[in-house]
């Protein structure tokens, strides 16, 4: 079956900033080894690595409105783009991802239908 | 240049040139707030990189962001007017993209002016160190605590210390001339020999961790010894010390993480360029007319770098370097030391004949180094002293790799 392509969104509840010990420049070191070799894992499932979202606006029939006054219980940190044969296959990929899922932390995986 | 992903300790040693940098630009009595920054622009990249792509030059990225960030924390602090006053500049925002204005002589200098600053003689010698390992080399306090064989409270205890000079130091005396540093320079020696040392001759810790302190030690004596202000017999020796210890490494352990006595070692397993590397520096070191310990400690470890059998080390030329250490720093140690020496030059009666006058110090003979050649001369002459000697060592060795040394050691001989 050919492969579909996924939408992962990464997500973070409100109000929940984790605060713990902040990590040394040896253990940056090696998170960014890890999110590297993540990376060169799935270099064929990886479509677009996507990145952190900033801030921005909703744009409704009611004109363009600051994203930051829509109510929300979560925030959407950031996305990539993943192929896989399948959602599960897909999920397993995001989960293996360094440091995007954690405490207050989660990643939606949604298929991107096409024609 | 280096870039992140391809070298080992590429934040380690980014997190000490953005805490030296910063500390030259803004003044080390802000040393916590310096850190803090180094600490955010670390964290800022670990959050971009890995999708928005490594920057072209990521050190002078790394250092724009600490900047910024040290002079938001300013802007909050107290100190807000002094420093605004002094840097209106910088209060511009930075551009994303950032000019390549850090060469990398800049950084080794203000390396090497931290360096400096760490080894002020206002700061105890055991929070000197710490401190350098904290600012120069990025370890944090349980890392430190880890390789000193120290309780992090007491890790952070020493730090508090050093900082705590720092905060005191008056501003004209921050940021070192150049002229200050021919003073200081035997005191940056020693520091760097003692990392050095807590390095190689720990016995206690799995090789990594005592390699980590050492290829430290290494990093930062070449950062002097390539500097104009470095440039010196005694630097030059040290340098070639640090590199005969290190090609030795490798062979000091067997398979199995136990420890090999010299003579035991496969000396093919030493690092042939290191020890090349180590002559350079101890012929560079021979210039001049300065003659320090580690030119006398650097001859002994090449003397052993160049035998080509532990039983064609030239003892006589081993023994001279002793008597020369003898006269530069005498220590109860190194009397050790070159007791042992005798005792292959001359057999181990000569050995226990030079030790007769000789009275330990309380520490060096209540420790299993003293108990372990005393046991080892009194076997070798087959005499029955060896025996309690023996039971010392073997009770009070501080690592399980050391006690099986002994015992295979004392073990076969009879007394």
């Amino acid at each position: 079956m050919a492969n579909q392509n996924y939408l992962c969104i990464q997500k973070s509840q409100l109000g929940h900033t984790p605060k713990g010990e902040r990590p040394s420049p040896a253990q940056v070191q090696e998170m960014y080894g890890r999110f590297n070799a993540w990376r060169a894992t799935f270099a064929a499932n990886i479509v677009d690595i996507g990145g952190r979202l900033g801030a921005g606006k909703v744009v409704t029939v009611d004109g363009v409105l600051d994203g930051a006054s829509i109510e929300a219980k979560e925030i959407i940190g950031g996305y990539m783009i993943l192929t896989a044969g399948s959602v599960d296959e897909a999920a397993e990929i995001a989960r293996q991802c360094p440091g995007v899922i954690g405490p207050g932390s989660s990643v939606e995986v949604r298929e991107i239908s096409t024609p | 240049m280096s870039t992140p992903g391809d070298v080992d300790h590429f934040f380690r040693h980014e997190y000490g040139h953005l805490v030296a940098l910063l500390s030259h630009r803004f003044g080390v009595q802000h040393i916590s707030a310096i850190e803090d920054a180094a600490q955010a622009a670390l964290m800022k990249a670990l959050e971009r990189w890995p999708t928005g792509g490594e920057p072209r030059n990521a050190s002078a990225w790394l250092f724009s962001v600490a900047r910024n960030e040290f002079l938001a924390q300013m802007r909050q602090g107290n100190d807000r007017r002094r420093i605004l006053a002094r840097y209106p500049v910088d209060l511009e925002p930075v551009p994303d993209k950032v000019p390549a204005d850090i060469a990398i002589e800049r950084m080794q200098d203000d390396l090497l002016r931290m360096l400096f600053v760490c080894c002020d003689a206002a700061i105890p010698r055991e929070s000197q160190i710490v401190l350098a390992l904290k600012t120069l080399c990025g370890f944090d306090i349980p890392e430190i605590a880890l390789r000193l064989f120290a309780s992090p409270a007491s890790i952070y205890k020493r730090l508090s210390r050093a900082r705590s000079v720092l905060r005191e130091l008056s501003p004209g005396l921050v940021n070192l001339n150049e002229g200050e540093y021919p003073a200081r320079v035997s005191s940056v020696c020693s520091v760097l020999y003692a990392l050095f040392s807590e390095g190689y001759l720990s016995l206690k810790a799995d090789a990594a961790i005592r390699r980590d302190l050492c290829d430290e030690a290494l990093r930062l004596s070449g950062v002097l010894a390539n500097h104009p202000a470095g440039e010196l017999p005694e630097v030059f020796a040290l340098m070639a010390l640090m590199h005969f210890h290190l090609a030795r490494l490798p062979g000091r352990q067997d398979g199995d993480g136990g420890l090999l006595l010299l003579g035991e070692q496969d000396r093919t397993l030493w690092d042939r360029t290191m020890i090349e590397q180590g002559l350079s520096w101890l012929a560079l070191s021979a210039e001049g007319n300065q003659f320090t310990r580690y030119h006398a400690e650097a001859g002994i470890a090449a003397e052993h770098c160049l035998a080509k059998t532990f039983e064609e080390t030239r003892w006589d030329r081993v023994l001279e370097c002793y008597a020369i250490l003898e006269q530069f720093n005498p220590s109860p140690l190194n009397r050790l030391n070159r007791a042992v020496a005798i005792a292959e030059a001359f057999g181990p009666a000569a050995a226990l004949e030079d030790l007769a006058g000789f009275s330990p110090p309380g520490w060096l003979a209540r420790s299993y180094i003293w108990a372990a050649v005393m046991a080892d001369l009194h076997g070798r002459l087959g005499d029955a002293k060896i025996a309690s000697y023996r039971a010392r060592a073997l009770a009070i060795a501080p690592s399980h790799a050391t006690r099986k040394l002994l015992s295979r050691r004392l073990l076969r001989s009879t007394g």
